[in-house]
């Protein structure tokens, strides 16, 4: 009786604070529309009123829902963080998708929305070609979805979903910036959003002074800034890096993905503290490096030795490129790696699946996931030989309790589920079995071209409609580390 | 002091049951070749001199073992039985290429250990051809070993391998035909093997009597009976099950995979009972024969939907006999399936690794922990909406411990790990990467042909040494439930 009297619109109101938010998330994208509107208008690029209307129109949906739900006041609560995330990732591509389909009168609604989700995912993963002749301002555009994405994604692991609990993402790393005790949504993500990307904003400008002194324009340096640092993978250049051939941009390009392949905590404790000690304490740091670094090793040994390369230096230079890029899920190329020997490419593409950190901006189940199942799997031969010990799981010294070892070991059947089902799926639909496979894993792991008919050489338009929306959704699941848009479609989630 | 005393020889003493047991075993494998010993000499096909050699020198060596081992008494211990059945799996296939060396001119020794492994495990890979020309007794003894292989397999399933904790497999049906609680392991497995063994005879003998009214001749039907009910998948024919080109024929294969896909210790139950009430009861049974013909519908309607076939009928019978006996993992083929749209055998590929019972003699991680792996991600989902609420999962409506939970799950671990691991080895190798994907998947679930280069139409003959010894330890693994076999091999084993 009283709940009533309270509530007269019990729906509204229940989402109303959601709403809100999410309106002033779209608003907030919609202004973000100025930085290539800015640029199209100084260099007169021929995309200027397409940014004008998608800035104009981004900015008044926003307001209109925002208007619509400002009366009713309350807290969002920790089930709206499925929806708001759910609905951030899904709706912002539509509205991304404004600019490339006015100025691309070509681009159809599904790849629009690929190429938007691809950016916004940090895939990098892309419909387009002729990239070179492209209003330079639609790439700014494109990568800057790309660099969104990352600050998204950063916050989203850091704060969001250890709160949500899902997929184990507790055992991400716990020393976050932020107050970890105050269980409201929003003061808590604020907080740590400000510590976050405070560096990433650092060490953006970094690179983009970086890639500018190892000989690219500033233009080139911005866009390529930042779709390293988010791990997208977009290029302003069909060729990738392969565009400017050169040893010292690539250098530059390495050490930054290896950099945003990092928790981004980690390099806030450390900026803060002014000490490498928390890279040492970070669990995963030290791993990823090595997994990345050692497989690069490896595979320039194996390219040489399959005489693929004739120096070894020179194997050691592309597939250093080649494997961080992949392994970082990023995507991008300076050669066409599809025509290695295929134990090369596939190695990559299994190495994406876990050898990026959580709270960076790479995709994957994350290194931390894959120590847990090493970890289990290791505890089983012990519990096999001494049926009776007690052998607790630990994570850098600290227990990891069952429930969350349960939660990693869903997240790895639902990945591999997931996986499996989706390439099955483009294959029935006509794909060849590398395509669907690799077009899978570089989809749901963020990183962007496949192999065969959608390798680096190629790219995602030789899909058809149907089979670019199961790439959008596995780039969707990928990025919202699935149980976070799958929940929402469980009929328990809308139960009272 | 005392215990000093006790043990003037501690080695030899610890492992002397182990050795008195494998010695009997031995023997009992030495008198199985008198089987195609006695029809070769009958039939005069010109292989005789090669089975009395193959006796003599089996019979000798199991004896010296036996004798050399029998003064030192003892009880078989748990950890034994891991010793015992990694022995007898990687042993016996030594002695089973005895007649195949002696009697077949250029086959190496890696080729003839694989093919005893592939009968032994009731895999079904051939690296063998022209398999019309060979004499009866050698096809003979190669179905024969899959025979055996199925009488170890379901034992192993049943008896063993609850006993040793491996894998989760104390989830395999509880309703075992003796007494559970019993924990020495000789009189348990001697009970329990005597019910099942008998259950095993009487259908191998009713499958080779529906065979010869089916149409093949006897020796056909002797042969054929023993791999359809170990799920092995040899042939007399190059042609396989196209040498008849017979639906009858087909139509009992198909029966007859199906039951020997369900554990042999609910077909004992039935038999004891006089109900069909105990296969309503097993967890595991409805569901094997509706993920088979479930999916034997499906891909008729992919193929018929794709042309393969004019009509649906044909597709019909074409796709539940392939499906069947590649989901089985048998291996039987009447077609080259492999030349069907890629779907098509991807999706049997895919069956065949969950598809058949715990308990039966096929291959792969069986439908108990398939059902739980999918419980366990079921679940992940209610915790996720309701954090504090305790779900347990229940198979058959009795709750399942979080410790087996935690074994199925690191099974699942370790089994995708093989997977990955071997494929990536075979195609370091050189090999393809459908080929390498589908033959580490066949042999790890003992299913037998795989696509591409070694697909039904071809035989692994045209793998090198290398690859070949991958794919015997792969069907090893794969029989062994990967724990019985990796166990044996870390040094926490064979600490005090």
């Amino acid at each position: 009786m009283l709940q009533t009297l309270r509530a007269p619109l019990p729906v509204l109101a229940r989402y109303a604070p959601l709403a809100q938010t999410l309106a002033l998330i779209v608003m907030i994208f919609g202004l973000s529309l100025a930085l290539p509107a800015v640029i199209a208008h100084l260099l007169g690029d021929g995309a200027e009123t397409a940014y004008d209307e998608a800035l104009a129109g981004t900015f008044a949906c926003g307001a209109l829902l925002w208007l619509a739900a400002r009366g009713h006041r309350g807290e969002l609560q920790v089930r709206d963080g499925f929806l708001l995330v759910a609905l951030a990732w899904t709706v912002l591509p539509a509205f991304a998708t404004i600019p490339l389909l006015l100025v691309l009168p070509e681009l159809s609604f599904t790849d629009a929305y690929f190429e938007a989700v691809s950016g916004l995912t940090t895939s990098g993963a892309t419909t387009l070609s002729d990239l070179d002749k492209l209003p330079p301002s639609i790439n700014v555009w494109r990568t800057q979805l790309v660099w969104m994405g990352g600050m998204g994604v950063m916050v989203l692991a850091v704060a969001i979903l250890p709160l949500l609990g899902v997929g184990g993402a507790q055992v991400f790393k716990a020393e976050t910036p932020g107050p970890m005790k105050d269980t409201k949504l929003t003061p808590r993500i604020t907080e740590t959003a400000k510590g976050l990307w405070a560096v990433y904003f650092g060490m953006t400008f970094v690179c983009i002074v970086g890639l500018k002194l190892a000989g690219m324009t500033w233009l080139d340096a911005l866009i390529h800034a930042f779709s390293t640092m988010g791990l997208g993978g977009f290029s302003s250049h069909d060729a990738s890096f392969g565009y400017w051939d050169s040893p010292a941009i690539e250098a530059v390009t390495i050490v930054f993905m290896l950099a945003a392949s990092l928790n981004f905590a980690t390099h806030f404790l450390a900026v803060r503290r002014r000490s490498f000690l928390p890279y040492a304490r970070d669990p995963e740091a030290g791993m990823v490096m090595l997994a990345m670094l050692g497989s690069v090793l490896m595979i320039a040994l194996y390219l040489w030795w399959t005489a693929t390369y004739p120096s070894f230096w020179t194997a050691l230079r592309f597939s250093a490129f080649n494997v961080v890029s992949i392994a970082s899920t990023t995507g991008f190329a300076n050669t066409d790696f599809a025509l290695w020997p295929i134990f090369a490419p596939l190695w990559m593409l299994y190495l994406s699946c876990f050898a990026t950190s959580s709270g960076s901006t790479g995709g994957g189940m994350k290194m931390i996931r894959a120590l847990v199942l090493l970890k289990q799997s290791f505890r089983e031969f012990t519990r096999i030989i001494h049926p009776r010990a007690m052998v607790p799981l630990k994570i850098s010294g600290h227990a990891v309790e069952n429930n969350l070892i349960f939660a990693v070991l869903a997240f790895m059947l639902v990945y591999g589920a997931t996986m499996v089902g989706m390439s099955l799926l483009l294959t029935a639909t006509g794909l060849d079995f590398i395509t669907a496979f690799s077009a899978v894993a570089a989809c749901i792991n963020n990183m962007g071209p496949g192999l065969g008919q959608v390798g680096p050489a190629a790219n995602y338009a030789v899909l058809t409609d149907f089979q670019t929306w199961v790439c959008t959704i596995a780039m969707l699941l990928g990025r919202l580390e699935l149980f976070t848009l799958l929940v929402v479609f469980t009929p328990a989630f809308w139960r009272k | 002091m005392l215990r000093d005393l006790r043990v003037p020889i501690p080695v030899l003493a610890r492992f002397a049951p182990l050795a008195s047991t494998f010695g009997l075993i031995v023997v009992m494998f030495g008198l199985s070749i008198l089987v195609p010993l006695i029809v070769s000499h009958v039939l005069g096909d010109g292989a005789e001199g090669a089975y009395d050699e193959a006796v003599a020198i089996t019979l000798v060596a199991g004896a010296v073992l036996w004798l050399a081992s029998r003064r030192y008494s003892g009880e078989l211990q748990v950890r034994d039985g891991f010793l015992l059945v990694a022995a007898v799996y990687l042993v016996l296939p030594i002695f089973a290429t005895l007649p195949l060396m002696l009697q077949i001119e250029g086959l190496s020794f890696t080729d003839a250990y694989f093919e005893a492994a592939s009968g032994f495990t009731a895999s079904g890979a051939s690296v063998l051809s022209d398999l019309d020309r060979l004499p009866a007794s050698i096809n003979l003894w190669r179905a024969q070993l899959i025979w055996m292989g199925g009488m170890g397999v379901v034992v192993l399933a049943v008896a063993i391998l609850p006993l040793l904790g491996v894998g989760g497999s104390q989830v395999f049906k509880a309703e075992t035909p003796t007494p559970m609680k019993d924990s020495k392991l000789t009189p348990r497995i001697t009970e329990t093997a005597k019910g099942l063994w008998r259950v095993y005879l009487l259908l191998t003998v009713a499958c080779g009597v529906a065979y010869w009214l089916a149409g093949m001749s006897a020796m056909g039907a002797v042969i054929h009976a023993f791999t359809t009910i170990g799920l092995g998948g040899f042939s007399s024919h190059d042609a396989s099950f196209g040498h008849w080109n017979s639906p009858l024929i087909e139509a009992v294969a198909i029966v007859f995979m199906l039951i020997a896909s369900i554990n042999f210790a609910t077909h004992f139950v039935v038999f004891r009972q006089r109900a069909l009430a105990p296969y309503a009861r097993d967890p595991e049974a409805a569901l094997v024969v509706l993920a088979m013909l479930g999916s034997a519908i499906l891909v008729a309607v992919f193929l018929f939907g794709h042309g393969v076939y004019d009509s649906f009928p044909t597709a019909l019978r074409y796709a539940t006999f392939n499906v069947v006996s590649v989901a089985s993992t048998t291996g039987y083929s009447n077609t080259d399936f492999g030349l069907w749209p890629i779907f098509a055998p991807l999706w049997m590929l895919y069956l065949c690794c969950f598809a058949s019972s715990s308990g039966s003699t096929g291959g792969g991680i069986k439908m108990i922990r398939a059902l739980v792996l999918l419980k366990q991600s079921v679940r992940e989902f209610t915790r996720i909406v309701h954090p504090r609420a305790v779900a347990p999962l229940r198979i058959g409506g009795n709750p399942v411990s979080n410790t087996l939970i935690f074994a199925v799950l690191a099974y699942m671990l370790v089994y995708g790990l093989t997977m990955v691991g071997l494929s990536l080895l075979l195609t370091a190798t050189g090999l393809d990467f459908i080929t390498a994907f589908s033959a580490v998947t066949a042999c790890i679930n003992n299913m037998g042909p795989g696509l591409g280069q070694v697909g039904p139409a071809t035989t692994y003959a045209v793998l090198t040494d290398f690859q070949t010894w991958l794919c015997t330890i792969a069907m090893l693994l794969g029989r062994l439930e990967l724990f019985t076999l990796l166990v044996v091999f870390t040094p926490a084993f064979w600490r005090k």
